[in-house]
C-alpha cells in the first residue's frame, strides 16, 4: 500500500535531498520568476492531511473543521439549509440526491482545493499549475498580473487565477466560477472572489488557507484551510469518467447503481 | 450514513461528503455486510469506479450475477491493486455492503483473491464489520 501518511515519515535526508534538488534547479528553470524562498519548494505531489484514519503529526496539527453554517445572507441560508435536509433524508432513504458530481462533472473552484485525490503542483516560470488527479482537473496560476475585471472574467470551473509570492507564501486571488459550480452547495454570484493564502509551512506540508467573498450572497467572508502532506515520487493517475454506472431514479430523482452490464 | 458521516467528520466538512467520492455511500447498507464466493464474470477497470461482476449464489443458494461497485483505479492503485490482477473466470471471495433496493449489488469492503491476497477498498470506502 502506498501510505498515505509516509511523507510524515520521510526521513530527514530523503527530505533534505528533494530539497536540495528543487533548490539546484531553480535558477536555471525559473529565471524569470521573481526571487523567493519558495522558488520551486512546492513543486511536487500531495496528498490531503490527514488521511482517513491517518494519526496527525503532533508538529502539525490538522486545520479546524468549519463550525457552523456557510455565512450566507438569509435569504439564501434558509434554501441552503433546506437542500442540505433533503440531501440528509436522501440518503437516509437509501437514494442519494443525483449532484453533478455523481454525473462526473469536475467540482471546481474552491472544491478542487479540497484534494479528493493526490495533487501535484509545478512552478514554472510565471506561472504555478496544480492539478488534481480526481477529474483531471488544472488550475493556472499567472505570477504577477493583474488580476482581469469581472466582465472579462469569462465563468468556468477553475477561474482565473493571479498569484504572487510573499515568502513561502503564495498568495493566489481567482474570480470568474461559473454559478452552478457549487462548493458545499453554496451558491454565489459572479462576483464571488476566491482568496488563497497558500503556505508551504515546511519542506513536506502545505497548507491553503481560503477565504470565499460574495457581497451578494454572503453576510461576510467565509473561511476554511486545507492542509496536505507531499508524496515523494508519486506518479498521478489519469481519470477519465468514461463508465458512469449511477443513474438518475426516473421516479425518485436519487440515485441508483446500474445493475448487471 | 455511519460511514458517510464517519468521512464527513473525518475531513471536517459536514454535509460535503458528494465532494470525498464520486458519490454518497447511503445507497448501500453498511450495517449488514455479506459475503459472496464465486466467479467472475467480468472485471472493468475504469472511472468514475472499477466494476466487477460476480457470477455467485446468495443467501438462498439461488444463483445470481451480482454487481460489485469498487473505489476508483487511483484509489485502488494506491492501496496496492493492478489493473490486471483480476480476470474473468477468477475464484474471488468478496466481503459487500449490499444495495438497500435489494438487487444483486453493493459496495466492495474487502476482496480475497483465488491465490489468498486480500485488498481494502480503500478509505472511503469503509472497512468490513464481518469476517
Amino acid at each position: 500500500m502506498l501510505n498515505p501518511s509516509r511523507s510524515a515519515r520521510l526521513p530527514a535526508a530523503a527530505a533534505l535531498t528533494i530539497l536540495a534538488l528543487t533548490f539546484a534547479t531553480a535558477p536555471v528553470v525559473d529565471a524569470a520568476a521573481p526571487a523567493s524562498p519558495a522558488a520551486h519548494a512546492m513543486t511536487g505531489t500531495w496528498n490531503r492531511y490527514p488521511q482517513i484514519d491517518e494519526k496527525p503529526n503532533p508538529k502539525f496539527p490538522p486545520p479546524p473543521p468549519p463550525v457552523g453554517p456557510p455565512p450566507l445572507k438569509p435569504q439564501y441560508l434558509a434554501e441552503w439549509e433546506a437542500q442540505q435536509k433533503a440531501a440528509k433524508d436522501a440518503d437516509a432513504r437509501g437514494q442519494p440526491l443525483f449532484t453533478d458530481y455523481v454525473k462526473c462533472l469536475p467540482d471546481g473552484m474552491p472544491a478542487m482545493m479540497l484534494g479528493m485525490f493526490p495533487m501535484e503542483v509545478l512552478q514554472t516560470p510565471g506561472q504555478v499549475t496544480i492539478i488534481q488527479e480526481a477529474y483531471n482537473q488544472v488550475r493556472r496560476i499567472y505570477l504577477n498580473e493583474k488580476q482581469i475585471p469581472l466582465d472579462e472574467a469569462e465563468p468556468g470551473y477553475w477561474g482565473h487565477s493571479v498569484g504572487h509570492w510573499e515568502g513561502n507564501t503564495l498568495i493566489v486571488d481567482t474570480v470568474g466560477i461559473k454559478e452552478s459550480v457549487k462548493f458545499r452547495n453554496v451558491p454565489h454570484g459572479d462576483k464571488m472572489r476566491i482568496r488563497e493564502r497558500i503556505v508551504l509551512v515546511s519542506p513536506d506540508f502545505l497548507e491553503d488557507h481560503v477565504t470565499v467573498e460574495d457581497p451578494d450572497y454572503l453576510t461576510g467572508p467565509w473561511t476554511f484551510t486545507w492542509a496536505y502532506t507531499r508524496l515523494p515520487k508519486y506518479k498521478m493517475n489519469e481519470y477519465v469518467c468514461d463508465s458512469n454506472r449511477e443513474y438518475k431514479d426516473p421516479e425518485t430523482g436519487g440515485t441508483r447503481l446500474r445493475i448487471g452490464h | 450514513m455511519r460511514i458517510a458521516g464517519f468521512i464527513c467528520a473525518a475531513l471536517g466538512l459536514g454535509a460535503a461528503a458528494v465532494t470525498l467520492a464520486h458519490h454518497s455511500f447511503a445507497m448501500y447498507d453498511s450495517d449488514h455486510q455479506i459475503k459472496l464466493a464465486g466467479k467472475v464474470k467480468s472485471f472493468e477497470w475504469s472511472n468514475p469506479h472499477v466494476y466487477i461482476e460476480l457470477d455467485a449464489n446468495d443467501n438462498q443458494g439461488v444463483p445470481k450475477d451480482y454487481t460489485i461497485e469498487c473505489a476508483s483505479p487511483g484509489i485502488l492503485n494506491r492501496v496496492g491493486w493492478k489493473f490486471n490482477m483480476i480476470k474473468a473466470g477468477d475464484s474471488i471471495t468478496v466481503i459487500i455492503a449490499p444495495l438497500k433496493t435489494g438487487e444483486p449489488g453493493g459496495l466492495l469492503k474487502q476482496i480475497t483473491l483465488a491465490d489468498g491476497r486480500q485488498f481494502s477498498n480503500g478509505g472511503p470506502a469503509g472497512k468490513p464489520n464481518i469476517k
